[in-house]
């Protein structure tokens, strides 16, 4: 079962350290209650839920390690901003960030950064950062283009 | 490090990860 990134130590460690890991096999002749219940499509799909079982996050399909060690950092993220823990938030924003600059869910990271930093704090120059780093570092990336707004904040 | 010990009833999941604060990394696969 542990093949493709599961056999990383790394990847291994920060699973069972983390999260609580879960594999669920699927059956597209006879959709599993799990299936159903999360509307899973294609496989390999990966969610990030909370302690409740809620989702916060889902990617689809294959991932390198750094590709995974970044999505589930965003998904912490985005567990810790969806319940409005902004201050948290940033800081497992920026350590995906810092850790997995060249990751494709990392300009996700950078957006979601920005917004937390706002409703953090109500400067609205976090933004603007947000956008200056996008275009920046990921100037092809959706999340550039997301934040195009905020280029007119002064700083 | 052995092998990373998977849950693979996703509600005894949930119930693992309600007891113990942590979020869940759900990875559903086909084995084609």
């Amino acid at each position: 079962m542990n093949t493709g990134p599961y056999s990383d130590e790394k990847v291994k460690k920060f699973l069972e350290e983390q999260f609580v890991p879960i594999r669920s096999q699927c059956y597209w002749d006879k959709p599993t209650e799990p299936m159903q219940r999360f509307g899973i499509k294609w496989t390999p799909t990966f969610l990030v839920l909370d302690a409740d079982g809620k989702e916060h996050h889902r990617f689809v399909g294959f991932v390198p390690v750094d590709d995974l060690f970044a999505n589930l950092g965003l998904g912490k993220g985005k567990l810790l901003y969806d319940t409005d823990r902004m201050a948290e938030a940033m800081v497992q924003f920026q350590t995906v960030i810092d850790r997995h600059p060249d990751a494709g869910a990392t300009p996700e990271a950078v957006f979601l950064q920005g917004v937390a930093g706002f409703k953090d704090t109500h400067d609205p120059k976090a933004l603007r950062r947000a956008y200056d780093s996008l275009k920046a570092k990921y100037p092809q990336s959706e999340w550039a283009r997301r934040a195009d707004p905020y280029s007119a904040i002064p700083l | 490090m052995g092998e990373i010990r998977w849950e693979t009833d996703v509600n005894a999941g949930v119930e693992k990860a309600r007891k113990s604060g942590k979020p869940v990394f759900l990875d559903f696969w086909f084995d084609g």
